[in-house]
């Protein structure tokens, strides 16, 4: 009788037939599958009425699910479309619209084995919180320093891949949260190493400015929802505002950009380069490596750019807005720490940044969500999965031309409350390369002006 | 290791090497200007060392050589925080501060809250705004600095490197002489897959499960991590393939010993532990016995058909080798398939059985009293395996015994050693005692460990008599010093052969003399049997 049991992420089968998905592994002396063609395989010894003996999964014991889940009206649509699809696909949903508590329906609808698969530490946290909270039991950690497996488990990206070999025949039901990370090409080998037939994406932003989302189909399933902001704006989010603020660089300021910037210019005018795509200018980074006047001419760049998203109007205009937004909650957002530590230093505002200890960093988050502190200010981690306590104003003083980036950020404003207008204030350098950066992170969201 | 944007490499026609730093003058000028700059600024902070080096990137040095010496010699670092208050504790109280008061929005409202903070904490203003932020990173101070030599630190780079690279490989291959144990025990241990193939010497290629479907870089740290594991031993050869991301192309690395091994560090060894404590105790209890049989831990693969089998142990003695296995848990299945691939092993194997392990009811499998199958209980049965081992060591040498009897030898030179003439025709020592004892050649006396030549005795005998004759005695060790200094290791059975009796004083042999007995005629002496 075949016989087929798990190995390091992959599954072997020994015995006198052979399956459509495997191959011969001369190493081994017998048949190698993906773990990812676990159900196909099982399902063709089916069909085929071939007997066999499975020792694949290592399943951990079940346990009691008591949920209290309710689903809106979109929630429940989302999840519909994901069952008919064989329990399978990617729901794009924007921050705030609960994609967690669709990811836990399921969960207590398939009462099965499940990892849920996230970026950060931070949202094992968050999402060990929700299990807690909603289907009335403990969930396993896999990653930051712990390790146990249970009935649900949290494990972050990078986890779940290192430890595909150990992980792999554990569980039935996969969840990605921000399931764009899993089309990077490493992780997605997390999609083939584990046995599980169930999946589940979840993201606010698909589509990769690599392109690489469309290999996602292959490992979760089809894109099976989407919903956009403007849909769930002001019924199930909160309705928003936009401002575009440009302020002038200091006499100093423009001296040293416009010196910066013109060594740049110089350097892609000898060498007659033209920088219109994205991927122009990574093939431009890519000759840094090898031409010292090509990193030069970035370093000046860089350097412009600094000076234009840290300049120090920005900073007169911020305390302004400070002052008229007093009783507001407000996140401010920054492209570069130091700016983040500067505004931290001189406004005496909590600061969070990939360097703030975590236990401080979830401090700050509390103390913000229950309006101790009114204000924080951040470079990046912010901008996903965390949840970050509803805030009313957003003023983003520096970012990057991406789309994703900027959705979240809006995102962070527009938990729904009652009464509530956002507000998202953008504050660039007049006469600078921001101007064109703001353009093109706000292009595909319809609003760019 | 490296992140990935330091590594430097050079790359051409399919074939991809890292810049290495060779051991120049000027590399080892920029390494030991770094290594100082640490020294000097033990208790500075980092972005003073961060300034250092951007400086010397600004003066023209490859930024990502610089920055990847500085790196490793951060390591070599202790780092710590310089406030005497946890700054999260100065933090938390400016932040609740600003609860009550509001923001500041000018320098002097700020003022006034830090003052009054800092008072809070017994600390002057200066002091507390210092120690606000002092946890960042740049803030650090270089508490400890343990400076490497320039040579080891480029030897380190040089290494990093070479590992970096490592991690975009899909595969590997090695040739090694040294130390095949460490070398395996690490292969397994780090979850990778090996072929053997020969190719010139034995080759190892090493990939992973997932390897079979489709390229991947996802063993890549694994490999990586082999490297200085099989760059420490003498002798090397190294290849991979290397999934270059930024062209997608396959390019080829190779390192050998002979030009590299001095570019890199050479780690020391961990020594090998034990998979399992069965493991241990036996390899204890085998050494405790002195059996004349050298026992060494996962020794070389040995072919079996297109296989190979990794044994736990090989046993040695006198040019006979035995493989030895121990099974764990096991199940019928797992015993025929091991018997099955046994049949292919052309060396001999003994494997031992815990028949308390089996994880089934045995059923196909009759007991069959296999030569190479030892079953036992509870206990690793040693009699049992060196009953094995001497049945095994006395059918070689039989046959090695009946090869030396064929063998015409002619000896010219005065001493023979049983050892040396039996690794010189590759025949066991014992095989060779046994057949030149029993029939010793003409003109030689046959000794424990050699045969002497009758010219030699006599020689030596003459010396002795000149020595009693002069003084009427002579001292033990001085006999003794006198035949050693001849060539001949059996000093004392020489002295008995020649009829010469030892007379101690004590148990001292200082006090030992030697003097005459019976003195056999030379005619005799040749034909006495060995003792």
């Amino acid at each position: 009788m075949p016989r087929l049991w798990f190995d390091k992420g992959t599954i072997l089968l020994k015995g006198e037939v052979g399956t459509p998905y495997g191959k011969w592994d001369p190493r081994s002396g017998c048949y190698r599958l993906k773990a990812s063609h676990y159900r196909d395989a099982l399902e063709y010894f089916k069909e085929s009425k071939i007997r066999y003996e499975d020792d694949v999964p290592n399943l951990p014991p079940l346990e009691q699910v008591k949920s209290n889940v309710e689903l809106r009206t979109y929630q429940n649509k989302a999840l519909d479309n994901w069952s008919r699809a064989g329990n399978r696909g990617v729901l794009v949903l924007p921050t705030a619209a609960g994609k967690t508590f669709i990811a836990l329906k399921a969960i207590d609808l398939l009462r099965t084995q499940t990892l849920i698969v996230v970026p950060t530490l931070d949202l094992i946290d968050q999402w060990r919180k929700r299990v807690r909270e909603c289907l009335g039991m403990e969930a396993g950690v896999v990653g930051g320093g712990e390790n146990t497996v249970r009935m649900v488990t949290v494990s972050t990206y990078d986890s779940a891949y290192s430890q595909a070999a150990q992980l792999g025949n554990r569980f039935m039901f996969l969840v990605f949260d921000e399931v764009h990370h899993l089309a990077s090409p490493g992780y997605m080998q997390i999609g083939e190493m584990y046995i599980a037939p169930y999946r589940m994406g979840l993201t606010a932003t698909y589509e990769r400015s690599d392109q690489r989302h469309a290999l996602l189909p292959l490992v979760v399933g089809d894109p099976v929802y989407s919903i956009d902001i403007e849909e769930l704006a002001g019924k199930h989010l909160s309705p928003y505002t936009y401002e575009k603020v440009s302020v002038e660089l200091t006499p100093e300021e423009q001296q040293t950009y416009e010196a910066q910037m013109s060594v740049f210019r110089n350097y892609l005018q000898q060498r007659r380069i033209v920088l219109k795509s994205a991927a122009d200018f990574q093939r431009f980074i890519m000759t840094t490596g090898r031409d010292p006047h090509a990193r030069e001419a970035l370093l000046a760049r860089n350097r412009a750019l600094r000076v234009a998203v840290n300049s120090e109007a920005k900073l007169n205009l911020l305390a302004e807005r400070l002052e008229a937004y007093k009783d507001e909650k407000i996140l401010i957002f920054t492209l570069y720490n130091d700016l983040v530590y500067t505004i931290s230093r001189r406004f005496l505002i909590p600061a969070v940044t990939y360097q703030t200890p975590r236990e401080e960093r979830r401090e700050i988050l509390v103390n913000f969500g229950n309006g101790k502190y009114k204000v924080i200010v951040t470079s990046q981690v912010l901008d996903e999965g965390m949840d970050v306590p509803d805030a009313s104003i957003g003023l983003i003083l520096g970012g990057t031309g991406s789309t994703r980036e900027y959705v979240q950020r809006l995102g962070r404003l527009l938990r729904k409350k009652e009464g509530k207008t956002a507000k998202l204030v953008e504050i660039i350098s007049k006469e600078t390369m921001e101007v064109g950066i703001s353009r093109r992170r706000r292009l595909k969201t319809g609003e760019a002006s | 290791m490296l992140p990935s944007n330091l590594l430097v490499v050079w790359k051409r026609k399919g074939e991809i090497l890292p810049r290495y730093a060779k051991l120049s003058n000027d590399n080892l000028e920029v390494a030991g200007g770094l290594i100082e700059t640490y020294k000097e600024n033990v208790g500075e902070k980092k972005k003073v060392l961060k300034a250092v080096v951007t400086d010397l990137e600004n003066r023209g040095y490859e930024y990502r050589f610089v920055r990847g010496l500085a790196l490793l010699l951060d390591r070599k670092g202790t780092f710590t925080c310089n406030s005497k208050i946890n700054p999260v504790d100065l933090r938390r109280k400016i932040f609740q501060a600003t609860e009550k008061s509001g923001l500041p929005t000018t320098p002097e409202k700020r003022q006034r809250i830090i003052d009054a903070a800092a008072s809070e904490m017994a600390l002057t203003p200066e002091n507390f705004e210092e120690y606000l932020y002092a946890d960042l990173d740049d803030e650090l101070i270089l508490e400890k600095f343990t400076p490497p030599s320039a040579h080891e630190l480029l030897e380190q780079y040089n290494l990093s490197l070479s590992q970096t690279l490592l991690f975009d490989s899909t595969e590997l291959s090695f040739t090694a002489s040294g130390n095949w144990q460490n070398l395996f025990y690490f292969v397994k241990k780090l979850g990778l897959i090996y072929e053997v193939y020969r190719d010139n010497g034995l080759w190892v290629k090493i990939d992973g499960p997932a390897s079979l479907f489709k390229l991947t870089k996802r063993y890549g740290i694994s490999i990586a991590k082999l490297l200085p594991i099989i760059v420490a031993n003498p002798e090397w050869t190294v290849t991979a393939k290397i999934l270059w991301k930024y062209t997608n192309e396959i390019c080829n690395f190779k390192i050998e010993s002979q030009k590299h091994s001095s570019l890199l560090k050479k780690t020391n060894l961990p020594a090998v532990t034990y998979d399992s404590a069965v493991e241990e105790s036996f390899a204890s209890q085998f050494q405790a016995v002195k059996s004349g049989w050298t026992l060494k831990r996962e020794p070389e693969p040995v072919p079996a058909g297109n296989q190979v089998i990794i044994p736990d142990f090989s046993l040695e003695r006198g040019g006979v080798k035995v493989y030895l296995e121990i099974v764990g848990f096991w199940t019928e299945e797992y015993i025929l398939r091991k018997a099955e691939k046994l049949k292919q092993v052309e060396d001999k194997m003994l494997l031992l059985v815990n028949e308390d392990l089996a994880c089934e009811k045995l059923t196909a499998l009759e007991k069959r009293p296999q030569l190479n199958f030892i079953y036992y209980h509870d206990k690793i049965p040693l009699a049992s395996i060196l009953r094995y081992l001497g049945t095994a060591f006395e059918m070689v040498k039989d046959r090695e015994i009946k090869f030396l009897e064929n063998l015409s030898v002619k000896f010219t030179e005065p001493v023979v050693s049983y050892d040396e003439f039996a690794a010189r025709i590759g025949i066991s020592t014992e095989a060779a005692k046994a057949v030149l004892t029993v029939n010793p050649p003409p003109g030689y006396v046959v000794m424990p460990n050699i045969l002497v030549s009758k010219e030699k005795l006599i020689q030596i005998d003459n010396q002795i008599e000149e020595c009693l004759k002069q003084s009427g005695k002579l001292p033990l060790t001085q006999a003794i010093r006198l035949i050693e200094a001849k060539g001949v290791s059996d000093a004392s059975c020489a002295l008995t052969q020649l009829g010469y009796k030892i007379t101690w004083r004590g148990i001292n042999s200082e006090q030992a003399e030697v003097t005459k007995a019976s003195k056999k005629r030379e005619d005799e002496v040749v034909k006495s049997p060995a003792p």
